[in-house]
């Protein structure tokens, strides 16, 4: 059958995010999840965090009250400047503070390898 | 044995992840019933999915169309809200038809976009893509919630759903 004209946002760690990794392009959407470390009330700029990395997120088209050192997550579409910097327009987000990063991240990886071997076994 | 769970799993309500949901397809034997879809071979008639309100298309007193992200892909997903003038309803008790319709409303407030939700319905067919015809609507606060979903999701298709399913996947 037919596939939703919306694309899913691709469950993407910040550290994944880079230009070096396959994942960077122009356009992709994506859910990323962060803590906020500092957020521009003129532009609607957040900065999320995760570790050693960082995105910026233009929150402009969210009703979503931001409070700095809480957890988000974010699904939007990524955009590149010419400078090779990245940020995410969001369409949606929510706070996640409670959530267990660890969990997500091992399901994060239990995830991806279950879709491959479903995919595979499909093809095969 | 077999024969029974995956009549079991006919009226179940299915959790599965987006991308597995998006590949069921018509079930063959049944060519005439809008509401019976295969997976692997295993005929199946209702679904469960967690995930976020990415759209949401309202139509008052007709359905509310959203789509929900779970992280593997988008689920189309309508829910109906004419149950007060379809014909479809009319020989039914009123009372009870009024309360399934206030239920309707009811879930139809909760859908925001943003939000994490849980549906539970019918797997139907619309314009050649498999959707959800929603009959119950649970609002996730816990922000763990989706993740606990994934797993479940795996869970269910390894130990059950392949386990029995037709191509012995």
């Amino acid at each position: 059958m037919g596939t939703s004209a919306v694309s899913a946002g691709a469950l993407v760690t910040l550290q994944e995010l880079n230009p070096s990794s396959p994942n960077f392009k122009e356009g992709a959407s994506f859910r990323v999840t962060g803590k906020l470390q500092d957020y521009d009330l003129e532009t609607a700029v957040a900065v999320i965090v995760d570790g050693d990395a960082r995105l910026n997120v233009d929150t402009k088209h969210l009703k979503l009250n931001l409070r700095s050192g809480s957890m988000y997550q974010f699904i939007g579409e990524l955009h590149i400047e010419p400078n090779n910097e990245a940020f995410l327009r969001a369409r949606v987000g929510r706070n996640v503070d409670g959530l267990d990063i660890n969990l997500y991240r091992q399901s994060l990886q239990l995830l991806r390898e279950f879709q491959a071997e479903q995919i595979n076994t499909r093809n095969g | 044995m077999q024969g029974s769970i995956m009549d079991a799993l006919y009226n179940t309500h299915v959790k599965l992840l987006a991308f597995d949901f998006l590949s069921l397809s018509p079930n063959p034997s049944c060519p005439t019933d809008p509401s019976s879809f295969c997976r692997k071979g295993t005929p199946l008639s209702r679904a469960e999915s967690v995930g976020v309100i990415v759209t949401r298309e309202l139509k008052p007193g007709k359905f509310l169309r959203f789509i929900i992200d779970d992280g593997t892909g988008c689920i189309p997903c309508v829910l109906w809200l004419n149950q007060l003038t379809s014909p479809y309803f009319s020989k039914r008790n009123p009372s009870g038809v009024r309360l399934i319709a206030q239920l309707a409303s009811k879930f139809a407030a909760q859908i925001q976009l943003g939000v994490v939700v849980r549906v539970r319905g019918k797997i139907t067919g619309y314009r050649g893509m498999v959707q959800i015809t929603v009959s119950d609507v649970v609002l996730e606060r816990d922000p763990n919630a989706q993740v606990l979903h994934w797993l479940d999701c795996i869970r269910l298709a390894r130990k059950c759903y392949d386990k029995y399913s037709k191509n012995g996947v």
